[in-house]
């Protein structure tokens, strides 16, 4: 197999747009938490999420006409477009002759469903309008990766919820190993919207205005948006181009729970972590960092520490939660966890969970890196993700010599 | 990767010989809603979920979740798979946008109710496009790779692209790929409107196996590739790859099954450009209406229905984006026959 490395980030989210920005939100331990404009939440009794406030996706990309797409497909394009710069390969170059896109999403163009429902209150559902009906397929999220990069390769897009993004750069690094493709963009994106607010509060898994993962107290999640995309290399290509390299993908885990939609379960958690561990060649004790899927739910932050413990140990990793500065950005949350995984790898720190102040008894093994980020030697990071229809993915990530 | 069996839900029958044999199936659809846009689709008039699931366990379930379960069942018994080991098999569903209709309710009562919250949270999932697949391994006990792909005209190619790689590097022995579409209003007006043809219905799902130990296969898929690209151009070369990919020379290629519509030549083109001459068509036209996703899996599926031992077929899809998809398929034994 050959090797895969991780040469460039481009994140779009409410801590940060672009690696710099992000990195250093992360270091510092921003919330990017504000209430919500998006949508009209005033009936809502909770009132705040994690929006992407500065997105201007005209200043970002320059081949796709933003409003052509919809505002899940902006996000990835525009994350896209910041990770190949960052990787500083140009749109349409040599290398995008057989390079391919790959993007998760929970909730694909959320937006122009709520646009399409507006059409069929005001005029049935023959009154909905066309441009909207063509902007609805989340396959076009890829598609809008595709075409502002000018990609040639194959363009996919994964639904699997609120883990897409691990399923994508599990996907895409496999493309890349196997030598399907040099060059793999993946990541995730997903919009604030009016039902998915409503869903989470009536599941009782919306917290007002603080996201507190792992914390005694935690009340839940907050609804959140943004576009992850990282660009994946062959190791050779990188270095032939004199490429910046910030960590190497070593693997990933897949499997499903098979038990219920919604509610976290232990043991397949369990089981996908020692999957993960498997693909990628380490042991559970070479594990210096674990980016939680952290949602702030009682529930899952619970099943999530027990499986860490069952698979290792007494004595676990650092396990933090970014969650608590973005929220839950869905598809492209586990696609934020590796910007972070691989930033740790390569700055050598920590992410921490803000918002963090009282232990749960009930898991006291847990170091969530409370507060702000901490310098460490990350060697080798997991970055979890879990979702509803118990779609679990892992993925690896370590340092390069 | 080698099919071992499949599961058919469609307006034209349950068998690959009878999807093969099919004229235009439609059905007067207008018991089911009061609001559509012609009374007929290609839809599954009589299906049903609780006759066909019972009504244990599915009360939330949408009719895309329904269609997926029982088309995975009809796949598992099709080829006899026992899931004895559920960590070794998985689900690969690909789909447009999953259920349209589940979707803009949940979004509505936000803003019909008397509080923008007072939504059902037990169909909360069905708002989410991986709702059908992640039901189905509930309903088997399935507990490898679970993925949803929204891929569109090009979704079930893209799936069988997808488990051929799960296969490949290990994640699962056995998966179950398909495709489902489901009728609603919804979907019927979305059709009208941006295609101006009637909407289409069906489940698609084929079992496929590395390596299998005791089923004989009905046919191979020795290679599916996938592009991006404006232009006939990008279908040329993605079907090269594949023919490259499977060792198949363009003359020994007997059939396609390509995506395109009575009066379209976009993809038929792109196929006689790459053999060198005009192939028998598998495809399903608009016999079927819209299916979206599921158009490969009846592609595939009319494939089977036509493919006699040893020949090879091509399927191709293309998305008005620019996405292109082809596959290689391999007869194999008789999987004309009608194993019912």
């Amino acid at each position: 197999m050959r090797r895969v490395v991780v040469t460039g980030l481009g994140p779009v989210s409410s801590i940060g747009i672009g690696v710099a920005a992000f990195l250093s939100a992360l270091r510092a331990g921003r919330s990017g938490i504000s209430p919500i404009a998006g949508f009209d939440a005033s009936g809502f009794p909770h009132r705040h999420a994690g929006e992407v406030r500065d997105f201007r996706p005209e200043e970002i990309v320059r081949r796709i006409r933003p409003g052509e797409w919809g505002h899940s497909a902006q996000l990835a394009a525009c994350a896209a477009r910041l990770a190949a710069q960052d990787a500083g390969l140009e749109p349409g170059g040599a290398w995008a002759d057989e390079a391919g896109a790959v993007i998760g999403t929970t909730s694909g163009e959320s937006q122009v469903v709520e646009s399409l429902v507006d059409q069929q209150m005001a005029g049935g559902l023959a009154g909905m309008s066309v441009a909207s009906i063509r902007q609805l397929p989340a396959e076009r999220l890829s598609y809008a990766v595709a075409e502002e990069l000018g990609l040639a390769g194959e363009a996919l897009t994964l639904a699997t919820a609120c883990s897409a993004s691990n399923y994508a750069i599990g996907y895409a690094y496999d493309c890349v190993a196997s030598g399907e493709a040099d060059v793999m963009v993946a990541g995730g994106a997903d919009s604030v919207c009016r039902w998915a607010h409503a869903g989470f509060y009536r599941l009782g898994a919306l917290t007002e205005k603080e996201c507190q993962p792992f914390d005694a107290t935690r009340s839940g999640i907050l609804t959140a948006e943004g576009g992850a995309a990282l660009v994946l290399e062959e190791a050779g290509h990188a270095a032939a181009r004199g490429a910046r390299v910030y960590a190497e993908v070593l693997g990933y885990g897949v499997n499903c729970d098979a038990g219920h939609m919604v509610s976290p379960n232990e043991e397949n958690i369990a089981a996908c972590m020692r999957i993960a561990h498997r693909k990628a060649g380490i042991k559970p004790g070479d594990v210096d960092y674990i980016s939680a899927h952290g949602t702030g739910t009682r529930a899952n932050d619970l099943v999530e520490a027990r499986a860490i413990r069952a698979v290792f140990g007494a004595v676990t990793p650092p396990t933090s939660s970014i969650k608590s500065m973005l929220g839950h950005t869905m598809g492209a949350a586990s696609g934020f966890g590796a910007i972070a995984t691989t930033l740790a790898i390569a700055e050598g720190f920590l992410p921490p969970t803000i918002n963090w102040s009282t232990a749960d008894p009930d898991m006291p093994w847990i170091d969530p890196v409370a507060g702000t980020s901490r310098p460490a030697e990350v060697r080798v990071a997991q970055n979890n993700g879990f979702a509803f229809g118990g779609n679990n993915a892992i993925t690896v990530f370590g340092a390069v010599e | 990767m080698k099919i071992t069996g499949y599961g058919l839900l469609t307006a034209a029958g349950s068998t690959a010989a009878e999807l093969a044999g099919a004229s235009a199936a439609r059905a007067d659809m207008s018991a089911l809603h009061d609001d559509l846009p012609r009374p007929d689709a290609c839809a599954i008039p009589g299906f049903d979920i609780r006759a066909e699931l019972g009504r244990k366990g599915t009360s939330a379930f949408d009719r895309a979740t329904g269609l997926a379960i029982v088309a995975c069942g009809r796949a598992l018994a099709d080829a006899g798979v026992q899931v004895e080991a559920p960590e070794r098999v998985g689900l690969v569903l690909g789909t447009t946008e999953g259920s349209l209709r589940s979707t803009m309710e949940y979004s509505r009562e936000t803003l019909v109710q008397d509080r923008p919250y007072l939504v059902n949270p037990v169909l909360f999932p069905n708002t989410v496009m991986n709702c059908a697949a992640g039901q189905a391994a509930i309903w088997f006990g399935l507990k490898g790779v679970n993925a949803t792909i929204a891929g569109g005209p090009l979704a079930f190619l893209q799936s069988l692209r997808y488990a051929g790689n799960a296969l490949d590097r290990g994640y699962a022995d056995t998966i179950l790929v398909g495709a489902v579409e489901e009728f609603t209003a919804h979907r019927a007006w979305t059709a009208e409107l941006a295609h101006g043809g009637p909407v289409g219905e069906a489940a698609a799902v084929f079992v496929v196996e590395k390596d299998p130990q005791d089923r004989t296969p009905i046919a191979e898929v020795p290679a599916v590739a996938a592009g991006f690209g404006q232009g006939q151009g990008a279908l040329v070369s993605c079907l090269r790859r594949a023919l490259a990919r499977a060792g198949a020379r363009p003359e020994e290629i007997d059939l396609m099954a390509t995506g395109d519509l009575p009066g379209e030549r976009a993809e038929s083109d792109a196929v006689t450009a790459v053999v060198g001459r005009d192939l028998p068509q598998a495809g399903p036209g608009d016999r079927f209406g819209h299916c979206g996703a599921a158009g490969g899996a009846l592609a595939l599926a009319g494939v089977l229905g036509r493919l006699g031992d040893g020949e090879l077929a091509v399927i191709t899809g293309r998305a008005a984006d620019g996405a292109v998809a082809a596959a290689v398929v391999k007869g194999r034994g008789d999987a004309r026959a009608d194993r019912r």
